[in-house]
């Protein structure tokens, strides 16, 4: 073997061992979240695929993992066994509604008399004068289920990937937003 | 004042604050929250003549100069200016102290002091007495200029695992500090204004959340909001709130803030 490639195998090696071992940041990152004690740590360390990628790029992905990124986001979304993507309004508010599920008034505005609504979301009040073809309910059934699956790394959380609420309870959300009889398009 | 003295005091003071809240809530337009903590404040001044965050001060300063089992009272703790200097201490924390080897915020400062000077072991601190010592404390940095600017290697590290943590996305939230108190600040979560490091965030605790009824540290919010994520708390004095309020703190003092009178009122 001659020298130079002999220095360039050394040098591969030691890229290699240097690019699979635990950064010592990340090492004592670890250590700081198992401080926190168990149950913080098991949460924190427990990031799926898409929360790491936001987490490292600090929300804002490079143009040329956007497309990969939405595709596997795209893939997570589930639908309701029947097919029917609008479901029941009144079940739908309750979801909306609910802190431990959806909480959208976190976020956003609904029905006209709830004053006490975020705004760190688009006002939803009068939804429903988008119509209802089968775009309009098809794009706001994925964008709840999986928000991710439009922006990269919004605000806007995963609800139906974590589970907050299931498919059908996703339609009836989707209901909710668009049914001309929902409070949230009526005066 | 004696603590039943404060039980009774604090009931008052919530029924006052639960009929204040319903008011607000039940209004056409939501109030602002700040003009609504201040009017809730002047109340209890002109009925009471004092703020309940006061009586936790009272307390605290009965704890600082109780003798524990080793026989010394926490004047023997250095603060961060020397042993018994209280003045101003509070705007200068989290630093490291050589004899902890550790980055300490006040509160945990407190924590390791219990247990190094006054013997206390571990599990005979009461949180609740910690909290009201560090009250206490940082009453002594009322209105004081932020001055968190790392340069111990140890700090510096504290202040890059801080800046990790806040843009950690993790839980069934998807959430981090950073999705909201940046890109977001200035908008409101239901009805509570968010805001950014930038904008001093921070710079209000210890203080009195009327609708809590309740005292709350820095660590205390940090845990309340990691709790609002879905995220389970942290423990305690772990290294978790020391590096968050490094990373919060050394950029309120960047953006030139400086404490709210402490402790603060707040909703």
């Amino acid at each position: 073997m001659t020298k130079k490639a002999s220095i360039l195998l050394v040098s591969v090696v030691i890229l290699g061992l240097g690019l699979t071992q635990v950064s010592p940041f990340r090492a004592r990152f670890e250590a700081a979240l198992h401080a926190g004690g168990h149950e913080f740590a098991k949460v924190m360390l427990s990031q799926d695929k898409g929360q790491a990628l936001c987490s490292q790029y600090r929300d804002k992905l490079p143009p040329d993992l956007i497309p990969t990124f939405l595709a596997e986001q795209k893939a997570l979304i589930k639908y309701p066994a029947n097919g029917k993507l609008m479901g029941d309004w009144k079940n739908g508010e309750k979801v909306f509604t609910d802190p431990k599920r959806g909480n959208c008034y976190a976020c956003h505005a609904g029905v006209a008399s709830e004053v006490a609504h975020g705004t760190m979301g688009p006002s939803l009040t009068n939804y429903g004068q988008r119509g209802t073809s089968e775009a309009v309910v098809r794009y706001t059934y994925e964008k709840i289920f999986n928000a991710w699956a439009f922006v990269p790394c919004s605000l806007m959380y995963r609800g139906g990937v974590h589970g907050l609420f299931t498919p059908e309870e996703t339609a009836d959300l989707v209901a909710f937003l668009l049914d001309p009889e929902s409070p949230i398009n009526r005066r | 004042m004696k603590r039943r003295n404060r039980l009774v005091f604090l009931g008052v003071l919530a029924l006052g604050a639960l009929a204040g809240l319903g008011a607000y809530t039940q209004q056409q337009k939501p109030l602002d929250p700040f003009e609504e903590a201040m009017r809730q404040r002047q109340m209890y001044l002109e009925t009471f003549g004092v703020l309940p965050g006061d009586l936790f001060v009272e307390e605290g300063k009965e704890l600082f100069f109780r003798k524990g089992p080793s026989g010394k009272t926490l004047e023997e703790c250095d603060f961060g200016k020397g042993k018994g200097v209280l003045e101003g201490v509070y705007a200068i924390l989290p630093k490291y102290f050589s004899d902890s080897k550790r980055v300490e915020d006040l509160e945990t400062r407190v924590y390791t002091c219990m247990q190094t000077v006054q013997g206390y072991k571990p599990a005979e601190i009461k949180r609740d007495e910690v909290r009201a010592i560090t009250t206490y404390i940082a009453s002594f940095s009322s209105k004081a200029k932020i001055q968190v600017v790392p340069k111990h290697p140890a700090e510096l590290a504290m202040y890059n695992l801080g800046r990790e943590l806040w843009y950690t996305r993790a839980g069934a939230r998807d959430m981090s500090c950073a999705i909201c108190h940046d890109q977001y600040a200035g908008q409101r979560v239901r009805l509570s204004p968010v805001r950014s490091p930038k904008q001093g965030l921070g710079n209000e605790w210890p203080a009195y959340r009327f609708e809590e009824d309740r005292l709350y540290t820095m660590e205390d919010r940090i845990n309340f909001c990691y709790e609002s994520i879905a995220i389970p708390k942290p423990e305690f004095y772990s290294d978790v709130h020391i590096a968050l309020t490094v990373y919060m703190l050394a950029e309120a003092t960047k953006a030139g803030h400086s404490f709210e009178e402490l402790p603060f009122f707040t909703r």
